[in-house]
């Protein structure tokens, strides 16, 4: 194993992430790969203040919840296949 | 609310093979002028005839310590109506009443009037205290004996408790395990063990040791209705739930204080309500990323907080469990689990509630029941007062 930092992963369970789509996110156990998944420290945020100003920095031209940090940027509009595709780009950077 | 909290439960168990009890307990709250009277009443004999001597005498010896005569005359009142037994031509109950008055937190008074039934007990914490009773002789005409009725009266502090019992706890074991049965004596000392083993037992649960411990000693099979009352005050058990930020950013202070300067468990309930306190009190907020279901999202934790949950969702899930009286045993582990645990462990709850409107839940997409923060929280206090007595009360910020 390198001792490649760790990608800092926050997945918002604030409500208006949790009930659209925020909680398939939650089950990441389940659906990402061990290897990617070991290079992340995954946390909850109980709100990332995305869902309250649209014009949040928002790395994504759709910036709808849920939203999900990785390295201090904000992502909107994750669901599992692209939480699996981000982390991956982020772990392998 | 009030500062003291009286917690008052009983337990009984029937004679051996009866449907029915000869015991018969009432009793009442009247919140308005803060008083509670327990009436303890036992019938001559057991079964149905005991059970009517005893419920009139009981009802009517409720009724008349509400009423402005005074005791004594109301015994008598009581005695000369009761039916009276064909071949014994008695009638026959005999009765305890406890009137227990509040008019200020520090001034809990009782006046106890008792006829033939066995000494109430007075605890001060697991010291059990002796008071001074005057006897006083009815002289009621045509009575088949002499009748004795006292009557005493006492200031309970807080932390004392009042056990009342019929004969069916004293006499236990009579001719069996214990020669004398237990006696007065017997459960004085088995209560001061209980108390001197767990010093907040409720009212229910020592009520209920009393009255198996009695029905152990009877060799599981009671030789008499037994049953016991229990009197316990205390100071109440609180919970604050603190939901939504305040109306505009110069309250977010003000809720902060009030929050750190309850007495009680503490909730936190919504997101931004949890980022305003963790900013106010330098704490982080940890999310629990286990407990969780798929529609309550996952609790955190904060120091000085009990718990810490999302808001809405959690909230109206909270709601329909206390309107369907779900047992919590049966509800997965997730925020709304705790949630309901820590209000149903309280005995009184307040609500902060921030009317500021959060504008994440202005998506259409969201069910319209989300916006509506006032009336999940009007439903959790209908619930939690009408399903399970507690006091609750409300503010705006
Ligand atoms: S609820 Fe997810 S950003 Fe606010």
């Amino acid at each position: 194993m390198n001792k490649k930092k760790k990608v800092e992963v926050k997945i918002c369970v604030g409500t208006a992430c949790f009930v659209q789509g925020g909680a398939d996110l939650l089950l990441y156990n389940d659906f990402l790969d061990p290897e990617v998944l070991s290079g992340c420290e995954i946390e909850g945020s109980s709100c990332l203040d995305s869902c309250k100003n649209a014009k949040a920095e928002v790395a994504d031209v759709d910036s709808k919840p849920p939203f999900v940090s990785i390295n201090g940027k904000i992502y909107g509009s994750v669901n599992q296949d692209r939480f699996c595709k981000l982390l991956e780009e982020a772990v392998n950077a | 609310m009030n500062d003291i909290f009286i917690d008052v439960d009983y337990s009984q168990i029937y004679k051996h093979d009866q449907k029915i009890g000869g015991d018969v307990f009432l009793l009442s709250r009247n919140p308005d002028n803060n008083q509670i009277v327990c009436t303890l009443s036992d019938g001559l004999g057991s079964g149905v005839k005991a059970n009517v001597l005893a419920s009139l005498t009981a009802h009517m010896a409720h009724k008349l310590s509400f009423s402005p005569i005074n005791l004594t005359h109301s015994a008598k009142i009581i005695m000369n109506t009761l039916p009276v037994c064909k071949e014994r031509k008695i009638s026959y109950s005999t009765f305890t009443i406890a009137d227990i008055r509040f008019p200020s937190r520090d001034d809990i008074e009782v006046q106890l009037v008792e006829y033939d039934n066995p000494q109430a007990l007075h605890f001060a914490g697991a010291e059990p205290l002796e008071w001074s009773r005057n006897l006083i002789d009815l002289q009621r005409e045509g009575a088949f004996k002499k009748e004795i009725l006292s009557q005493s009266q006492f200031r309970l502090a807080v932390g004392d408790r009042l056990v009342m019992f019929t004969d069916g706890v004293t006499q236990s074991g009579l001719g069996r395990s214990l020669p004398l049965g237990w006696r007065l004596d017997g459960a004085r000392r088995f209560i001061k063990g209980q108390i001197e083993a767990n010093a907040n037992v409720s009212s229910r649960d020592l009520s209920r040791a009393i009255v198996r411990k009695a029905y152990a000693l009877d060799g599981l099979v009671s030789q008499d209705d037994i049953t016991c009352v229990v009197v316990y005050v205390r100071r109440p058990r609180r919970a604050v739930i603190v939901t939504g930020p305040p109306f505009t950013q110069e309250k977010d202070e003000v809720l902060g204080e009030k929050l750190k300067a309850f007495e009680g468990r503490k909730i936190i309930s919504g997101g931004t309500t949890a980022q305003i306190v963790s900013r106010l009190f330098g704490k982080r907020i940890k999310v629990d990323m286990h407990s969780w279901s798929p529609d309550v999202p996952p609790c955190s934790t904060m120091d000085g907080v009990d718990l810490v949950t999302e808001g809405m969702l959690t909230l109206s899930k909270v709601a329909t469990v206390l309107e369907k009286k779900i047992p919590t045993s049966e509800l997965p582990d997730d925020a709304v689990r705790r949630f309901v645990d820590i209000l149903l462990d309280s005995d009184q709850v307040h609500f902060i509630v921030g009317t500021k409107i959060n504008e994440a839940h202005q998506d259409p997409s969201i069910p319209v029941e989300i916006g509506i923060r006032r009336t999940i929280i009007g439903r959790i206090r209908t619930a939690l007062e009408q399903n399970y007595l507690k006091e609750t009360s409300l503010e705006y910020l």
